[in-house]
C-alpha cells in the first residue's frame, strides 16, 4: 500500500528526471565525502594576504597561528555556465539488446543528471542550440529538462551557434560522423574560450561487432544498406577502424584542450557521469 | 516391384526422380542463403570492408549434402520401400483367403489378422482381387461369399474381422466351394486355427483340387478348453483339456467374479502324455460362491467356462407362514437358521408353495406338526426332483401323531419316530445333557469337527428299525441318533431330532450348526432343481471371440432347449453367454467336446504348409519420411545459424553450429511426441486469483447497497490501518456473493446483517458451514446495538436468528475477560464499534473442547464498519456513539485485533503459561 502510493507519486515525474536524479544523487553522495567548507563553496587554498584583498576575506584563525595574514581562497568564485549538447539524431535511437537502454535515452539521462549536478554546484545550465539563457536554481533545472523533452532532435553534428564566452561545453553523442564535422563546431567554441568535454556513448554492439554470417546492414539515418557475406571475417577490420576513428576524435579534443571519454550503454550511467563531473570540476587546463 | 535382397520397392518408377539430384545440387550451389538484416548505426565504418579471403557466394558443402539427403530420402519414401517383402503369390486371378475365425482363433488373433492383411495388401499390389472366406463368421442366412472383391475393400473387411465364439462351420463352406469353386491357378491360402474341425478335411480336399493351396498353421501349442467346473467338494475344481497329449506343460486358470475381479489363480500342469489336467481353487465357500466364470490363461473364448446360479450360492427356503420376521427374533427358530445360513446361502422366507415355485435347492422346515396332504405331496415331488428338505424337531413334531400312525415316508421323515420326546438333564433327572460326538463315516456329515460344545437337552427319538443305523448321520455321545437322513428320488430328506432354536439344545448356538447346515444344504443336488422353465430365454450377455463378456450382438437369438431337452450348440445365432434375466441367468457355454478336440492333421500331399512364423513385412516409408523431416529441421537450424540468428559466438561458431545440428538430428530422430499444453480457464479462476494473490479482508454482499457500501469503505479503512500499524498489508477488500463465490480463500468474513437480509439458499448455507468448519472466522454485525438496550437483541439479531437456522453456529457466550481477542495485538477491555457497550459473543469455550481453535463466529451489534468507514473526502463517514475519537480509536484497535486473531490463531493464549515457563527457566 505504501509502495503503491510512492509509485503513484513518482509517476508524476518524467522517468528521465527520476533516473537523472538517481544517477546524480549517487555522484553527489560521492562528492559529499570530501570536506566542504561552506555553502556550495569548495575550499581551495590559503594564500598570503595581498594588498588588494578585502579585509573581511582574511582568515583570522589561520592568520593567528603565524605572523602573516592569510586569505582563504575558495574554488569557483563565480557561477559558470554549462552548455550541454546531446545528440538526439535517429542514429542514437539504437539498442542491440532489449535489456539495454537506447543510446539516446542514456545520453538524455546523462545530460539531465549533469544539469542537476551543475545546478547543485551553483552554476547555470542551458541546452546548446536551443536559444535559451543559461539559468541556475530550481527554475533553471525545470527549464533545462523542459527544453530537452521538447527538442525534436536535430542532426548528428553539434549546433553551429557557439555558446557565450568562457562557458563550459559538454557534448554527449556517439560521434560516428566523420571527424571534420566536429572540428568546425569545436573551433567555434574554442575561439570563444570555452573549455569542453566530449563523451562518446556507444552501444556494446558497436564496440564489439557481434555479427557473423551473411548480414545486410542498414543504417538508421537513411544510409544505403551494406551487405557483408561473412560478417565475422571483417571483425578485425572493424575494430581497427573504430579505434582509428576514436583516436582521431581524441586527438581533436586534446588539441583543443578538451577532454574525451567514452561510455558504453552496457555500463551503469554513474561512472560516465562521475568522469564528466570530475572533468567539469577541474579548473580549465588553461585557466 | 523391384527387389534388392530383403528390400523391395512397391513403386520403383519413383526412383527415377533420384536422377534429378545432381540438378538439385547445382541449383542449390548457386543459391546462397538469404542474408540476415541488421540495423547498425556505425554502418559508416563498414563501408568498403570485405573479408580478405573471398569465398564463393554459395551454401557450404555440408548444407548441400544435408539437402540432397533430404530429397533422396523423400524420393525413396515415395517409392514405398518394403523390408522382407513377402512374395509367395505366384498365380494369376483372384487370391482366395480362407481364415479360421472360430473360437480357437481368438488367442492369437493379432498374428492371424496381420498375416491376413499382409496377404490382402500383397494381392492388391499385384492388382489381384481377393476372395475373403471366414470359416465361422459368415452370414448364416447367405452362406459363405465366394465373390472376389477389390483388394481395398477386402482390406477393410479383413481389418473389421473378429474371431467368433462358436465353432467353424466347414460343412457350409465346403458346399459353397463345391458350388462355386475358385478358378484354377489362383492362389488359395488357408489361415488355420491349429485344431481339427469337422469337415475340414473335405474342404481342404476341394481346395487342393484347384491347386495352389497353402495351409498356414499355428506353430505353437493348440488351444486349451475349460470343461464345466465342479463345486461340490471342499474346493471348486475345473478340468482343462488340450488337443494332443504332448509333453508336460504348465497351465493356469483364474476364477473371476461376476464383476470382473480375479478371485483366485491356480497354476498346475498337464502331465506328460495326458490330455486333461484338473485344477482346484481353494477358496472359502463365500468366495467360491462369487465365482462368475473360470478362465484358462492365454486362451480366448474356448478357455472360458461361464457359471450361473446353479454353481453359485445355494438358495435355501425357510418355510414360514409369512415373509416377515417375528417381533421376538430370539424366540424364533427361523432367526437361528437364517443366521447360520446367511454366510453361504441365499435365504428366502416364504410360504411353502412360493418357495418351491421359486426353485430353491433346499428347503428347511422348522418344528412343525403333520403337514397337510397337498403340501406333503408337493414337497415329495420336489424332493424327488432333486431338492433337499431339512426338518427340525420340536414340541409340535413330538406331539404330532406322525410317529403313531403314519409311516415315515408318508410323514416326510427319514426314520419312524416315537411319540413324545426325551429329556436329558433337568431338575428331576440324573442324566445330563449329551454332546454330539459321532458322525457316520459314510454319511454327508462324515469327518466333521464336533467342536465338543454342542449339547442336547431334549430330542425326539427314532423307532429302532433295520435301516436306522445307515440313516443315522450324527449321534449323541450315548449313541442315539440326532441327525438322520435318507435319499429320496434324486433328492434328500434330513431330520434334526432337536430344535433349531436353543430351546432343546445348544446346537443352534454352535459353530457346528453352521458347518452341518452347509453340508446338508449342499445336498440340494448342485442346486439343479430346475423346474422346467417355459420357452426361450433372451440373451443377456454374450462372449466374443476373445472370451470377453459384452452386450449380445444383434444376431444373437434366444436360447431354447432342443426338442429332446438337450442343450443346443453354439452358433452365429446363439453365441455362448448368459441368457435369461438379470435375476435368473442361465449360463450357456461353448461346450466343445474334449474327446473330439484334436490337433490339425498334416495337410495332404500337394498342399504347401507354412507357419505364421517369419519376419513380418515392414513398410519403411514412414521411417524415411520421418528421417527426411528430421533433416528438414536440421536444415532449418543450420540455415538460421548461417544467417546469424542463433546466438553463435564468433570464434566457436562452426563447432557450435555442428553441435546444434547434431542435437536437432537427435531430437528429431526420437519419436515425436505430441506436446499438448493445456490452458484451462475456469469461470471462478479470476475470483480465486484476485482473492489469493494478496491477503484480503472480505465482506458479505447482502444486497442492500447502502450496507454494502459501508462494509466496503469500513474494511478499506481498516485495511489501511492494518497496513500502517502492523505487518499485515491487505489488498483492497473484496465483496463475496455467498450464492456464487468460493469462501475458502479468506480467513475472516465480515457479515453485516441488516433486518432485510435476503434468505440463504441451501448452497450458500453449505458454503458458509464449510467455511466455518475449515477454520474460517465470521464477524456477524447485526448493527442494532442502539435498539437493543436489553439482552433480547434488535431487528438485525432477529433476522440473524432466522438465518442461523440453516447454519451450524456453535454455542456462543460473551467473550470472557482475557479472551485472545482482547490481546491479539492491542490490549483491550471492550470492543466498541459505532456503538459502545454490550457484549461481543464468541464460541463458548468453557468446556474447553475447541479451546485451541479460532472461534468460527464473533457476533455483536456494534456496527464496526460504520466506525471504520471513511467518506470520499477522507473524513469518517459516521459519528460514533456516545462519541469521542477515543472510541473510534478503540474500534480500529478491535479491528486490528480481530484480523490478527483470524490470521494467527490463538497462539497469544499461550501467554498464560509464560509465568510458569519463566519460573521453570529461573530454576
Amino acid at each position: 500500500m505504501i509502495r503503491e502510493r510512492a509509485e503513484a507519486l513518482a509517476a508524476r515525474f518524467p522517468p528521465l528526471r527520476v533516473e537523472a536524479r538517481r544517477v546524480a544523487a549517487t555522484v553527489l553522495q560521492g562528492a559529499h565525502g570530501r570536506r566542504r567548507a561552506g555553502q556550495g563553496e569548495t575550499f581551495w587554498r590559503f594564500r598570503r594576504y595581498e594588498r588588494f584583498d578585502e579585509a573581511r576575506r582574511v582568515d583570522w584563525r589561520r592568520s593567528a597561528r603565524g605572523r602573516e595574514l592569510f586569505v582563504r581562497e575558495t574554488e569557483w568564485e563565480a557561477a559558470q555556465s554549462v552548455w550541454i549538447w546531446r545528440d538526439a539524431s535517429p542514429s542514437m535511437r539504437y539498442r542491440s539488446r532489449r535489456d539495454l537502454p537506447e543510446k539516446a535515452g542514456r545520453a538524455d539521462v546523462l545530460a539531465a543528471a549533469l544539469a542537476i549536478l551543475a545546478i547543485e554546484g551553483g552554476e547555470n545550465v542551458a541546452l546548446l542550440g536551443e536559444d535559451m539563457p543559461a539559468r541556475g536554481g530550481r527554475a533553471g533545472l525545470e527549464l533545462f529538462i523542459a527544453a530537452m523533452l521538447a527538442s525534436p532532435g536535430g542532426g548528428s553534428a553539434p549546433p553551429p551557434e557557439p555558446p557565450p564566452r568562457h562557458a563550459a561545453v559538454v557534448w554527449i553523442a556517439d560521434f560516428l560522423e566523420p571527424v571534420e564535422v566536429y572540428r568546425e563546431a569545436m573551433a567555434a567554441c574554442v575561439a570563444r574560450g570555452c573549455a569542453g568535454h566530449m563523451l562518446q556513448v556507444l552501444d556494446p554492439a558497436e564496440e564489439v561487432f557481434p555479427f557473423g554470417g551473411r548480414v545486410r546492414f542498414e543504417g538508421l539515418e537513411g544510409e544505403a544498406p551494406h551487405l557483408l557475406r561473412q560478417a565475422d571475417r571483417v571483425w578485425g577490420d572493424y575494430q581497427r577502424r573504430l579505434a582509428e576513428h576514436r583516436e582521431a576524435l581524441r586527438a581533436l579534443a586534446s588539441r583543443a584542450g578538451w577532454s574525451f571519454a567514452r561510455h558504453g550503454t552496457g555500463q551503469p550511467a554513474v561512472g560516465a557521469l562521475l568522469s564528466l563531473y570530475g572533468a567539469l570540476a577541474r579548473p580549465p587546463a588553461f585557466g | 516391384m523391384l527387389t534388392l535382397g530383403a528390400l523391395a520397392f512397391a513403386s520403383p518408377w519413383v526412383l527415377a526422380a533420384l536422377l534429378g539430384l545432381p540438378l538439385l545440387w547445382l541449383l542449390l550451389r548457386v543459391t546462397p542463403p538469404a542474408p540476415r538484416v541488421a540495423r547498425f548505426p556505425a554502418i559508416r565504418l563498414l563501408r568498403g570492408l570485405e573479408p580478405r579471403e573471398e569465398t564463393p557466394d554459395a551454401a557450404p558443402w555440408w548444407l548441400l549434402l544435408l539437402r540432397l539427403a533430404m530429397a533422396a530420402l523423400a524420393v525413396l519414401a515415395l517409392a514405398r520401400p518394403l523390408l522382407n517383402a513377402d512374395e509367395g503369390l505366384s498365380g494369376e486371378g483372384p487370391v482366395t483367403i480362407v481364415v479360421d475365425d472360430d473360437w480357437a482363433a481368438g488367442r492369437d488373433w493379432p498374428r492371424r489378422a496381420a498375416a491376413m492383411e499382409a496377404l490382402v495388401e500383397r494381392a492388391g499390389r499385384r492388382g489381384r482381387e481377393v476372395v475373403l472366406m471366414p470359416t465361422a463368421g459368415f452370414d448364416p442366412r447367405e452362406g459363405p461369399s465366394v465373390r472376389p472383391l477389390p483388394a481395398g475393400r477386402a482390406l477393410d473387411l479383413a481389418r473389421a474381422m473378429e474371431p467368433k465364439p462358436w465353432p467353424a462351420r466347414l460343412g457350409e463352406l465346403a458346399e459353397a466351394l463345391e458350388a462355386d469353386p475358385p478358378p484354377e491357378g489362383g492362389d488359395i491360402v488357408w489361415l488355420s486355427n491349429g485344431v481339427a474341425d469337422p469337415g475340414e478335411a473335405e474342404a481342404i480336399e476341394i481346395l487342393r483340387r484347384r491347386g495352389g493351396l497353402t495351409v498356414v498353421a499355428h506353430d505353437g501349442r493348440g488351444p486349451r478348453i475349460a470343461l464345466a467346473p465342479d463345486n461340490s467338494g471342499g474346493a471348486a475344481a475345473v478340468e482343462v483339456a488340450r488337443p494332443a497329449a504332448g509333453p508336460a506343460a504348465p497351465v493356469a486358470v483364474r476364477a473371476v467374479a461376476r464383476d470382473g475381479r480375479v478371485l483366485a489363480r491356480t497354476a498346475g500342469a498337464f502331465a506328460a502324455g495326458e490330455r486333461r489336467a484338473r485344477l482346484e481353487f481353494r477358496l472359502p465357500a463365500e468366495l467360491r460362491n462369487d465365482i462368475g466364470r473360470i478362465e484358462v490363461e492365454g486362451e480366448a473364448a474356448g478357455g472360458v467356462a461361464l457359471l450361473d446360479d446353479g454353481f453359485a450360492r445355494r438358495s435355501v427356503g425357510l418355510v414360514a407362514e409369512s415373509g416377515f420376521r417375528g417381533a421376538q427374533p430370539l424366540l424364533d427358530e427361523l432367526h437361528y437358521l437364517e443366521g447360520a445360513l446367511a454366510p453361504f446361502a441365499e435365504v428366502t422366507r416364504g410360504r411353502l408353495e412360493e418357495l418351491l415355485a421359486s426353485g430353491v435347492s433346499a428347503t428347511i422346515l422348522a418344528d412343525s406338526g403333520a403337514l397337510p396332504e397337498v403340501e406333503r405331496v408337493r414337497l415329495a415331488k420336489w424332493i424327488e426332483a432333486g431338492g433337499a428338505l431339512i426338518r427340525f424337531a420340536g414340541p409340535k413334531l413330538a406331539a404330532a401323531g406322525l410317529a403313531g400312525g403314519g409311516r415315515a415316508a408318508e410323514a416326510l421323515s427319514p426314520v419312524r419316530l416315537r411319540a413324545g420326546d426325551r429329556t436329558l438333564g433337568g431338575a428331576l433327572s440324573w442324566s445330563r445333557p449329551l454332546a454330539i460326538t459321532g458322525f457316520a463315516p459314510d454319511g454327508p456329515l462324515a469327518g466333521m469337527d464336533a467342536w465338543g460344545e454342542a449339547t442336547v437337552r431334549r430330542q425326539v427319538l427314532a423307532e429302532p428299525s433295520v435301516d436306522l443305523a445307515e440313516r443315522t448321520w450324527a449321534r449323541l455321545s450315548d449313541g442315539t441318533p440326532i441327525v438322520t437322513g435318507r435319499p429320496m428320488g434324486r433328492g434328500w430328506l434330513v431330520l434334526f431330532h432337536t430344535t433349531a432354536s436353543p430351546e432343546w439344545s445348544d446346537l443352534a448356538l454352535s459353530g457346528l450348526f453352521v458347518d452341518m447346515l452347509r453340508r446338508l444344504v449342499g445336498l440340494g443336488s448342485g442346486g439343479a432343481v430346475r423346474t422346467k422353465r417355459a420357452g426361450a430365454l433372451a440373451p443377456l450377455e454374450t462372449l466374443d471371440g476373445f472370451g470377453r463378456l459384452g452386450p449380445p450382438p444383434a444376431t444373437a437369438g434366444a436360447w431354447s432347449p432342443a426338442p429332446d431337452g438337450a442343450e443346443p450348440s453354439a452358433g452365429p445365432g446363439l453365441p455362448p453367454g448368459y441368457y435369461g434375466t438379470e435375476a435368473s441367468r442361465r449360463a450357456f457355454n461353448l461346450s466343445i467336446d474334449p474327446d473330439a478336440l484334436a490337433p490339425q492333421p498334416a495337410p495332404p500331399p500337394g498342399v504347401a504348409a507354412r507357419t505364421f512364423a517369419g519376419p513380418a513385412e515392414t513398410d519403411l516409408a514412414p521411417f524415411l519420411l520421418l528421417a527426411a523431416f528430421a533433416l528438414f529441421l536440421a536444415d532449418f537450424v543450420a540455415t538460421m545459424a548461417l544467417r546469424g540468428y542463433l546466438p553463435v559466438r564468433r570464434a566457436g561458431g562452426r563447432a557450435a553450429a555442428a553441435a546444434l545440428l547434431a542435437l536437432a538430428l537427435a531430437g528429431a530422430a526420437g519419436a515425436p511426441r505430441p506436446a499438448a499444453a493445456q490452458t484451462m480457464e475456469r469461470p471462478g479462476d479470476a475470483f480465486a486469483l484476485e482473492a489469493t494473490l494478496e491477503t484480503r479482508l472480505a465482506y458479505v454482499i447482502v444486497g442492500d447497497e447502502a450496507v454494502d457500501r459501508v462494509s466496503q469503505a469500513g474494511l478499506a479503512s481498516l485495511s489501511d490501518a492494518l497496513a500502517r500499524r502492523t505487518a499485515v498489508e491487505p489488498g483492497p477488500p473484496m465483496g463475496v456473493d455467498l450464492e456464487a463465490d468460493e469462501l475458502a480463500f479468506f480467513a475472516l468474513l465480515y457479515w453485516p446483517v441488516p433486518p432485510g437480509h435476503p434468505p440463504l439458499s441451501d448452497e450458500a448455507a453449505r458454503r458458509v458451514n464449510a467455511f466455518m468448519r475449515n477454520g474460517g472466522a465470521i464477524l456477524f454485525d447485526t448493527r442494532d446495538r442502539f435498539e437493543s438496550a436489553g439482552g433480547a437483541g434488535g431487528s438485525g439479531m432477529r433476522r440473524l436468528r432466522e438465518l442461523g437456522r440453516s447454519l451450524e453456529i456453535p454455542a456462543l457466550a460473551p467473550a470472557p475477560p482475557g479472551h485472545v481477542l482482547t490481546r491479539a495485538f492491542y490490549l483491550l477491555d471492550e470492543f466498541p464499534g459505532r456503538y459502545a457497550g454490550g457484549a461481543v459473543w464468541v464460541r463458548d469455550d468453557r468446556d474447553a473442547a475447541g479451546a485451541g481453535e479460532v472461534t468460527p463466529v464473533i457476533l455483536g451489534g456494534h456496527d464496526w464498519s460504520g466506525a471504520w468507514a471513511r467518506g470520499a473526502d477522507g473524513g469518517f463517514a459516521f459519528p460514533v456513539v456516545p462519541g469521542g475519537e477515543a472510541q473510534r480509536e478503540y474500534a480500529f484497535r478491535f479491528g486490528v485485533n480481530l484480523v490478527m486473531y483470524a490470521l494467527t490463531g490463538k497462539y497469544k493464549a499461550d501467554q498464560v503459561h509464560v509465568p510458569s515457563i519463566l519460573e521453570r527457566l529461573g530454576q
